[in-house]
């Protein structure tokens, strides 16, 4: 799940992404992106995020989290 | 930039494919000089109270209005439709917002009318695909105003991309009609007058909505003809005594009705209305016959035709949006206007240079000259088709017609030009047949967009090298003078041709290029 994520990171943010990345360090996570990217995971992962959650996910980090927790 | 977008709403996903940049929401006071086309993409606002709602759709005509005034003359801007797509307030009976929607779609299509740079796209075509509930999706209405459902970026991009091509696909002229079993059903000379299948119940209806389906064509200015074997004394007389039958004589523009074949019909109908093949699309219910058609005259838009009348409708339908719509656009024309603007930066740089090679020198020209192949072929047929001015002989050639030279050990050339400003791509063609020692220049021309930097005398001076190189002796060449081709007369002599027959309409030189010296000038980049 991580490759997959990181992978669509990749292609939204059309920057190489590594465990660490976040919306601070790097440069093209902007509000766009972010929508971008978290409709690209819903479609993936098949799961809806609430407009908190959606705010909330600040870095690759806390998007595996939150996507692990929906899938249980 | 390809485009600038004029919105009300975040629709930046819908055209992530394209290098877009966007107004601010309901922004019109920065409009990007440089972009190649601008966008009107306007959506229904979000509101509860109709009149409000309604009251905003006008004003954007006024916004559009003032924006139109504004942008670059000569540049696309193209036009979404409104519609009225949330409906949020439907317990009211009035017709606030659909009156409004009437107006803006109205006024947009009027516009149209006025400003021949301006392309209306009927977004409905797109959206009544969907149900409401699929044509939003709140949240992401409410954390972002994304008022279009971002789940619809990929279709809306596909459909989006379909209309530009149709906006710049060039229209057909011409639509060419077999008659039995394709506008009507059964075989004339077999069934007879009262036997075909025209009018009445199926398939005679299908076919009779086809030809008023085809009238309405011909209604707004496409050329109808018919291609057909048959006896034209039958199908007279079906025109005049079967009133089933919609189109009639007088609305085609010519007849080939007879038993020869249809690919020589074809030509002289292209001879006959002055138009080119490739602005014909030809209906034939005969594979055989599209089949003939598709490989002897390419450039004819030969269509499958349905196996039955049912599917006529859609395949009406079609064939209507393919080649008819009304956009008459091409592509041509886009990057024409992108070249027109290159050449004003081009002319702005003129003064400051000292003398015309300075000023060559510094566009930083790359020829690219180099023998045709698969897929450069097209290219270089269409370029003898369509060259008038810098055409040395106006000889107009087919693919098929180039490949056969090939295949008979003639050299073709093509030159592609860029310059630090763009790419004009394949813009020269020289067609060279070899007999022994002696070269037959049979062709030779340039596209007159790269004109006026001396190019032209750079290709030739390449070509004749390049051939004294492969140990050709004697160069023939010839100008046939054409209507347009005035400016190339003295071509030739300029490279010390000499004249070994001249008449009103053809001069013939020879040149000794064993013992000619050439040099290729440094002001361009050879490749």
């Amino acid at each position: 799940m991580k490759r997959k994520i990181k992978e669509i990171a990749a292609q939204v943010f059309e920057t190489q992404v590594n465990d660490d990345t976040n919306q601070d360090n790097c440069e093209n996570w902007d509000s766009l992106r972010h929508l971008n990217f978290i409709i690209e995971l819903e479609t993936e992962f098949d799961v809806s995020f609430e407009p908190e959650e959606i705010a909330a996910m600040t870095s690759l980090s806390i998007v595996e989290s939150m996507i692990q927790q929906k899938r249980q | 930039m390809e485009f600038f977008i004029f919105r009300n709403m975040t629709i930046e996903r819908f055209f992530s494919k394209y290098k877009a940049s966007f107004s601010g929401y309901e922004d019109i006071s920065f409009i990007d000089p440089d972009a190649e086309r601008y966008i009107w993409f306007y959506l229904s606002p979000i509101k509860t109270n109709n009149k409000v709602i309604a009251a905003e759709i006008r004003n954007y005509i006024d916004l559009l209005k003032l924006t139109i005034s504004r942008i670059p003359s000569g540049k696309t801007l193209i036009i979404f439709t409104i519609n009225d797509i949330y409906s949020i307030n439907t317990i009211t009976g009035d017709n606030d917002i659909k009156e409004a929607v009437k107006y803006y779609n109205s006024t947009l299509y009027e516009l149209a009318l006025e400003h021949n740079n301006i392309k209306v796209l009927d977004f409905e075509n797109f959206l009544s695909r969907y149900s409401s509930t699929e044509l939003i999706d709140w949240k992401y209405y409410f954390i972002s105003q994304m008022a279009l459902n971002p789940r619809l970026s990929s279709p809306f991009q596909d459909w989006f991309k379909e209309q530009i091509n149709s906006i710049e696909l060039k229209r057909k002229k011409c639509l060419i009609l077999d008659l039995d079993s394709t506008l009507w059903g059964g075989i004339l000379g077999e069934d007879g007058i009262e036997g075909i299948q025209i009018g009445g119940d199926y398939p005679g209806n299908a076919f009779l909505m086809f030809q008023q389906q085809i009238e309405e064509l011909g209604k707004q200015g496409v050329i109808l003809a018919v291609c057909s074997k048959n006896n034209i004394e039958d199908v007279r007389q079906a025109w005049s005594l079967n009133d089933s039958i919609v189109l009639k004589e007088n609305h085609f523009a010519a007849l080939k009705i007879n038993w020869g074949n249809k690919s020589d019909n074809i030509k002289s109908l292209a001879q006959e209305l002055n138009i080119g093949l490739d602005s014909m699309v030809f209906l034939d219910d005969n594979p055989s016959e599209r089949e003939l058609i598709k490989t002897v005259i390419p450039e004819v838009e030969v269509p499958d035709f349905p196996t039955q009348p049912y599917m006529l409708p859609v395949f009406f339908k079609s064939i209507a949006e393919k080649y008819f719509s009304i956009y008459n656009l091409t592509s041509e024309d886009l990057s024409k206007t992108k070249q027109y603007k290159e050449n004003a930066l081009r002319n702005s740089l003129k003064s400051t240079f000292t003398d015309m090679n300075d000023y060559i020198r510094s566009l930083e020209i790359e020829l690219t000259i180099e023998e045709v192949n698969n897929i450069t072929i097209v290219r270089a047929a269409q370029m003898t088709q369509k060259t008038n001015q810098f055409n040395l002989t106006t000889q107009r050639y087919t693919d098929t017609d180039l490949s056969e030279m090939l295949s008979e050990g003639a050299k073709i050339y093509t030159l592609s030009v860029k310059d630090k400003f763009g790419d004009s791509g394949i813009t020269g063609l020289c067609i060279c047949k070899l007999k022994g020692e002696t070269v037959d220049i049979d062709s030779f021309l340039l596209s007159c967009r790269i004109l006026g930097k001396g190019i032209e005398d750079a290709f030739m001076n390449w070509i004749l090298k390049e051939l004294k190189q492969l140990n050709f002796k004697t160069i023939h060449s010839k100008f046939i003078s054409s209507a347009k081709n005035i400016q190339v007369k003295e071509f030739y002599e300029r490279f010390g041709f000499e004249i070994i027959s001249e008449s009103e309409s053809v001069k013939l030189y020879n040149l000794d290029l064993e013992n000619k010296i050439i040099n290729l000038s440094d002001n361009y980049n050879y490749k």
